[in-house]
């Protein structure tokens, strides 16, 4: 087996290589057009006027509500019959950005509600704006207690960008399942993939809580104590 | 039977190189009520935890009643004959008023459901806690409200001492002469008390004795006139006057 | 003609309808039966790693390090193609449930595990200083505040799970998403199949987060966790 494990990585390597570059290039595309989108979905839906408030929680509610898989197929196979042709890579950014919007919307709604109104309040009462309180008063601190959420879905996005096997992107899982159809050697395939997955999650968890360290108030909500 | 139903003994306690309690030494008769104040860190809190043993002390002997209770290995038994109210009641958040009551009398008293019933009910209304909010979860309830449950807690156990940490320090005050009230009121029924408070008043009315503590030991002790009123050391005096301030009386006036 | 084109357009249109709902019993079963095994495994992992002894606590610490960095796929495929190379050859539901217990267990116990230090240190003190034992605090006061606090995070777990069956369509488990891709395909056209797919998911998982949004107000209420 470990024979095996090594003449895929010496034949194949650096087509697994490219396969976890594609993995990167959907996991960070889609990361930052939902944190983007994200946090405009919760500003408007906390601060929003009724209608668009109303719109995007139904949007919310049905992205929610349905598998991811549902998402990426309708965005790869469905869009074509309404016209709207789109290669794997980049239906894959689109179905997993709109996804992850949504969630990381929530992370960032449910941190700005854990912020006291005191906050606004005293803002309010050294004379700012609505806009600049909700920018440089509320925000700095919602974000800081949406970071442990936000680097999760982070970590998360990173193993389900996966997904994008199904729509034939020649990210990792979909360059394994060919070596694997080559080779026919399916388990040591898996295996290096899943040493890939576990060892750049852990990475990731690691660095997560530096930045949750470092990005730590004294005794502020969501800080430890 | 024996006058002194709590005896400390040498009593020590260290966190890491840190002294928190250095060298106490006290007793407390049965019947009375002991007062200790004191800046905060001032290891008042530790004392307390020390004697019903949710702190282990490093060093020295409590005697509760005659029993050696440092050496004991079954600190439960003890602690359900030393009562503690907490400085945020700490009612058990997921049961109402009466079953907070309860919880102790059947699973560590073990006493049939009826007869803890009463004794339940007996303990919450002399607590002035009447039935329309024995159903009531603690989040329902006021924090006057909470801290009185949490005494009829303490005092459905039928303890042998109640000790009470800064009970209505994180009250309102138009809720703090309630909970007070009670105190006193249990204080002249003869209940055993140790009470870390920086209620003056309460302390010049009902303490039989004062302690004053600062740097994790007893600096002075005596009757609650002489040490509220008339402090010998240069640290209590200056404790004090802040105090007096705080509470809005002069330390030369009359107190009743 | 054209009214009789479109009637039988529209009996075809029932019959895919009927065949998408009638596997809607597999992911069920699929999503029921993972989700229940991956409950018990996380109930056992997370009393070992409040309670157990420092090398097993190590132990789970590192099982969930390593199931969580695996992509729930990846875990499918590996129950699927690699165990009959061990000799057990598996169906795809069974190699489903498998994968989906896997991973879906490392999730479980983080739900638990901080459900049970999420009880805060004051009941427990409460809880000693009228002399319950150690146990007996776990018991009375621990164990059934935990159970409330993980109610809202287990609920939604479940939807998840759910919703995460559908990847079952990758080693061939005809469940409702398999069933809908299987009817896009022969009447070429995706649209209609995955949006009544969608629309089965949302009535399962829309009520479910209701429910458990109220359930995360009550304890808030209740003072149970932050707001």
């Amino acid at each position: 087996m470990l024979e095996n494990i090594l003449y895929i990585l010496y034949g194949y390597g650096s087509a697994i290589a490219l396969g976890l570059k594609y993995t990167v290039i959907i996991t960070v595309t889609s990361y930052s057009i939902g944190i983007a989108l994200g946090l405009f979905i919760a500003l408007l839906r906390v601060y929003g006027s009724r209608l668009p408030r109303a719109l995007l929680t139904v949007f919310v509610e049905i992205i929610r509500g349905t598998p991811m898989m549902v998402q990426l197929f309708f965005v790869y196979y469905a869009l074509p019959e309404l016209g709207i042709l789109l290669d794997p890579v980049t239906a894959s950014i689109i179905a997993i950005a709109i996804n992850s919007a949504v969630y990381q919307s929530e992370y960032i709604r449910a941190s700005i509600s854990a912020i006291p109104y005191s906050q606004f309040e005293s803002a309010l009462s050294i004379g700012l704006t609505k806009f600049k309180i909700v920018w440089i008063v509320i925000l700095p601190q919602a974000i800081r207690v949406a970071i442990p959420a936000l680097v999760n879905e982070a970590i998360y996005l990173f193993k389900y960008s996966s997904i994008a096997y199904f729509v034939t992107a020649p990210e990792l899982m979909y360059i394994g399942k060919s070596i694997g159809s080559k080779t026919f050697l399916y388990m040591e395939v898996y295996i290096i993939l899943a040493f890939i997955y576990i060892i750049i999650s852990i990475l990731l968890t690691e660095l997560a809580k530096i930045i949750e360290r470092r990005h730590t108030v004294p005794s502020f909500i969501g800080s430890k104590v | 039977m024996e006058s002194n139903i709590l005896v400390v003994e040498n009593l020590w306690k260290f966190y890491g190189r840190e002294v928190i309690l250095k060298n106490i030494n006290f007793t407390v008769k049965r019947g009375e009520t002991k007062v200790i104040i004191g800046p905060s860190g001032a290891g008042k809190s530790t004392l307390l935890r020390c004697i019903n043993l949710l702190v282990r002390p490093d060093r020295g002997r409590i005697i509760l009643d005659g029993d050696v209770i440092t050496e004991r290995r079954d600190v439960h038994n003890i602690r359900s004959q030393i009562g503690f109210v907490f400085q945020h009641f700490n009612l058990f958040n997921h049961l109402t008023a009466i079953d907070n009551v309860l919880l102790g009398l059947i699973k560590v008293k073990k006493l049939p459901r009826e007869e803890a019933m009463r004794r339940a009910k007996e303990a919450l209304l002399s607590v002035g806690i009447t039935e329309e909010l024995w159903r009531k979860y603690p989040a329902q309830l006021s924090g006057g409200q909470q801290q009185r449950v949490a005494i009829a807690r303490a005092i459905a156990m039928d303890p042998k001492i109640i000790l009470f940490d800064e009970p209505t320090s994180a009250l309102d005050p138009e809720l703090i002469w309630e909970v007070l009230n009670v105190m006193e009121k249990l204080s002249r029924n003869g209940m055993t008390m140790i009470v870390v408070t920086h209620e003056l008043g309460f302390a010049i009315k009902v303490a039989h004795e004062v302690m004053f503590m600062d740097g994790g030991t007893i600096i002075e002790r005596g009757p609650p006139n002489q040490i509220l009123l008339n402090p010998k050391g240069e640290r209590i005096k200056r404790f004090m006057d802040r105090m007096w301030y705080l509470y809005s009386l002069n330390r030369s006036s009359k107190v009743a | 003609m054209n009214n009789v084109m479109s009637w039988i357009k529209d009996i075809q249109f029932f019959t895919y309808v009927n065949i998408i709902l009638s596997s809607i019993t597999t992911t069920f079963i699929l999503s029921i039966a993972s989700f229940i095994l991956a409950t018990i495994v996380a109930l056992l992992l997370s009393f070992i790693e409040v309670f157990g002894p420092r090398p097993l606590v190590k132990a789970v610490e590192w099982y969930v390090k390593i199931v969580r960095g695996i992509p729930l796929i990846l875990a499918l495929f590996i129950f699927y193609y690699g165990l009959p190379r061990f000799g057990f050859p598996l169906p795809p539901l069974y190699s489903a449930i498998i994968g989906i217990t896997l991973v879906d267990s490392a999730y479980q116990e983080q739900l638990f595990k901080g459900a049970i230090e999420g009880v805060s240190e004051k009941q427990i003190e409460a809880a000693y200083a009228i002399g319950l034992t150690k146990w007996k605090a776990f018991r009375h006061v621990i164990l059934p505040q935990a159970f409330r606090i993980a109610i809202p995070g287990w609920i939604n777990e479940f939807s998840i799970v759910l919703k995460d069956s559908s990847i079952a369509y990758a080693i061939g488990v005809t469940e409702i998403f398999t069933q809908a891709v299987h009817v896009a395909q022969v009447i070429a056209d995706y649209l209609k199949p995955l949006l009544l797919v969608s629309l089965i998911y949302l009535c399962i998982c829309y009520p479910l987060s209701y429910i458990s949004n109220r359930f995360h107000r009550r304890l808030i209420e209740m003072g149970m966790i932050g707001s």
